[in-house]
């Protein structure tokens, strides 16, 4: 096993502590590790920063409560935990599952719901070993070589900033479908516009902001959510596509992720099933609508298809929840 | 360069050499190790600092700072009821200490650190996790069970997994016993879809998986 490369290691015992220490500059927050660890040890990136500060040691920064109308958990809150969690499980049922989905058991007990959001993309050609393709996202070139290689499982909504590659997260598309928003050290972003093409990130966060806390509106009695996910190894793999369901009594949320540099709300085919029965005919065509504006790249076309069919099924699910 | 190697050219002694003699030690460890640690190295600086641990203790430890400037630290751990102790680096992950440092043989490598293959799995803090996606320093003052807990407390999923076939080259069985005994913690009587769920993130090459389920049903009724 390839030993990391050597850092210096803080405790944060505050979130000010954390940002005052990435403020210093040449640092960066760790939580659960278990994104980053991999990305250290295999040299993924041209260079890491040397400084690791570390999230867990700030006290109560992993609840999960219903407070005001919102459902508010703790950046620091474990994934299982979050899937475990009765409350989750009744009413914010999407996302529940969409943290029971990821990754495998250990993970879930080590990963965060604040590091799933902000993990860096899976794209094969970033990911791999000893930064063997210099791509765009690392700043370096103007080559995206999923353009040109295989690019089985890369973007099917086209490319941006000219990078191809996309967004991992499982409990991404929950967020977004349940209309959450992400408070952060400096401010509250909505879920929906909380993802974005960086260098190497793949969120808006400025580099010296943490995010603390995400808030879910407690949806009206009646809703009910769903979340699917395809991928090979069920038991452990990243989704190839996933897909999250809000339905409530006069409209719909669907999102969409694995499938474009950020996750992305079907809002064509919210509008088909709004306020409607959901039959399988209209959550097919909803499916179909979901995938209309797609386009496929030289090896993915079957993707656009594995997206309808995910986005329908997890219509009906919601809907039969 | 690997670290180790770099290590190597400046001290003629690797520390992972040094670690490994020294982490047999147990009590007396830390004076012990660095008096090897001063007469195999010539200059350290020992200073001694006041820091709070992962479970929210605040304990006060020593930092040694070896001739090239590495940092090494005292990690202090409950090691399968016993409380234990090792110098670490900064970049140890929790594998590294406990099978280099502590001398735990149970935590294997299937798949390079990847994280997707549990053969490295111990209990943290009655959490199942990968020892190899997890810091050394993060994890002072942490509780550990290790699959070589289970022989010492007479666990019934030993015998479960003998009589039942449930290893055969054996290399992934460490990470399935603790995984299992997880599982048994927190849910006593699991079904066979707990089990599977719970099992999800280990992997074995020769394919015992559905030995893993009659075991750990017969380990839960107590071996019967
Ligand atoms: C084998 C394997 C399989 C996996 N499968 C899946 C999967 O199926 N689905 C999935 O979604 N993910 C998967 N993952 C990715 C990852 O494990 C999870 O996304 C996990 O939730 C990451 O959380 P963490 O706390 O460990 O993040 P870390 O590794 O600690 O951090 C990840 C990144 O986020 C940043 N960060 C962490 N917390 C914060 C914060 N509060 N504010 C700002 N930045 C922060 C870190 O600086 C780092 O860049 C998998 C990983 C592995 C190794
Ligand atoms: S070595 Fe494979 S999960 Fe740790
Ligand atoms: S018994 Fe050989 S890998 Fe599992």
């Amino acid at each position: 096993m390839k030993t990391l490369e050597i850092f210096e290691h803080i405790n944060a015992k505050s979130f000010e502590d954390a940002v005052a220490a990435l403020q210093k500059g040449n640092a960066e927050v760790v939580a659960g590790g278990t994104d980053l660890i991999g990305t250290r040890r295999f040299n993924v990136l041209p260079s890491n920063p040397a400084t690791l500060i570390n999230l867990k040691t700030i006290p109560n920064a992993d609840y999960i409560k219903e407070e005001g109308g919102f459902l508010k958990i703790g950046a620091l809150a474990k994934l299982e935990d979050i899937a475990e969690n009765d409350i989750v499980k009744k009413k914010y049922a999407a996302l529940a599952e969409a943290a029971h989905k990821t990754a495998s058991p250990h993970l879930r007990e080590m990963g965060t719901i604040g590091g799933n959001i902000c993990q860096l993309n899976r794209c094969w050609f970033f990911r791999k070993d000893d930064n063997y393709y210099d791509c765009l996202r690392k700043g370096n070139t103007k080559t995206c070589f999923a353009l040109t290689s295989d690019n089985r499982y890369h973007s099917i909504f086209g490319m941006e900033k000219m990078c191809a590659a996309v967004n991992p997260s499982d409990t991404a598309p929950a967020l977004v479908a349940l209309d959450a928003s992400i408070v952060t050290t400096k401010r509250t972003i909505k879920a929906e516009e909380f993802w974005a093409v960086a260098i190497p990130g793949s969120t808006v966060l400025d580099s010296d902001e943490i995010v603390k806390e995400i808030q879910i509106p407690t949806p009206a009695s009646g809703s009910k959510s769903a979340f699917k996910k395809l991928a090979i190894r069920e038991s452990i793999d990243f989704p190839i596509v996933n897909c999250a369901v809000l339905i409530t009594s006069s409209g719909a949320r669907i999102c969409m992720n694995a499938v474009h540099n950020k996750p992305r709300r079907a809002t064509d085919a919210e509008a088909l099933i709004s306020g409607k029965t959901i039959t399988e005919e209209l959550a097919t065509q909803a499916g179909e609508k979901a995938v209309e504006k797609a386009v496929a790249m030289s090896n993915n076309k079957w993707k656009i298809a594995a997206t309808a069919g995910i986005v329908k099924e997890t219509i009906l699910a919601a809907a039969n929840a | 360069m690997s670290s180790e190697e770099n290590n190597k050219k400046t001290s003629g002694l690797t520390r992972r050499e040094f670690i490994k003699d020294a982490g047999i030690v147990v009590g007396g460890a830390s004076v012990a190790s660095m008096a090897l640690l001063s007469a195999c190295k010539g200059d350290t600086k020992t200073v001694t600092q006041t820091v709070s641990t992962t479970v929210n203790k605040t304990v006060t430890k020593t930092v040694t700072v070896a001739e090239d400037g590495v940092e090494l630290t005292d990690l202090h751990v409950i090691l399968n009821g016993e409380p234990r102790v090792c110098h670490i680096e900064a970049n140890w992950t929790l594998r590294d200490a406990l099978k280099e440092g502590m001398g735990v043989i149970s935590l294997k490598d299937m798949c390079n650190g990847c994280g997707a293959c549990g053969s490295c799995s111990a209990i943290v803090n009655g959490r199942p996790i990968l020892t190899c996606m997890a810091l050394a320093v993060e994890c002072d003052g942490a509780e550990i069970e290790t699959a070589e807990h289970l022989g010492v407390i007479n666990h019934p999923l030993v015998n479960a997994y003998a009589k039942n076939f449930c290893a055969q080259c054996g290399y992934c069985t460490p990470g399935f016993l603790i995984t299992a005994k997880a599982l048994l913690d927190k849910k006593p009587n699991p079904t066979d879809e707990d089990i599977i769920d719970a099992l999800g993130g280990n992997i074995c090459r020769c394919g015992t998986y559905p030995q893993h389920i009659i075991a750990i049903k017969e380990a839960a009724k107590g071996g019967k």
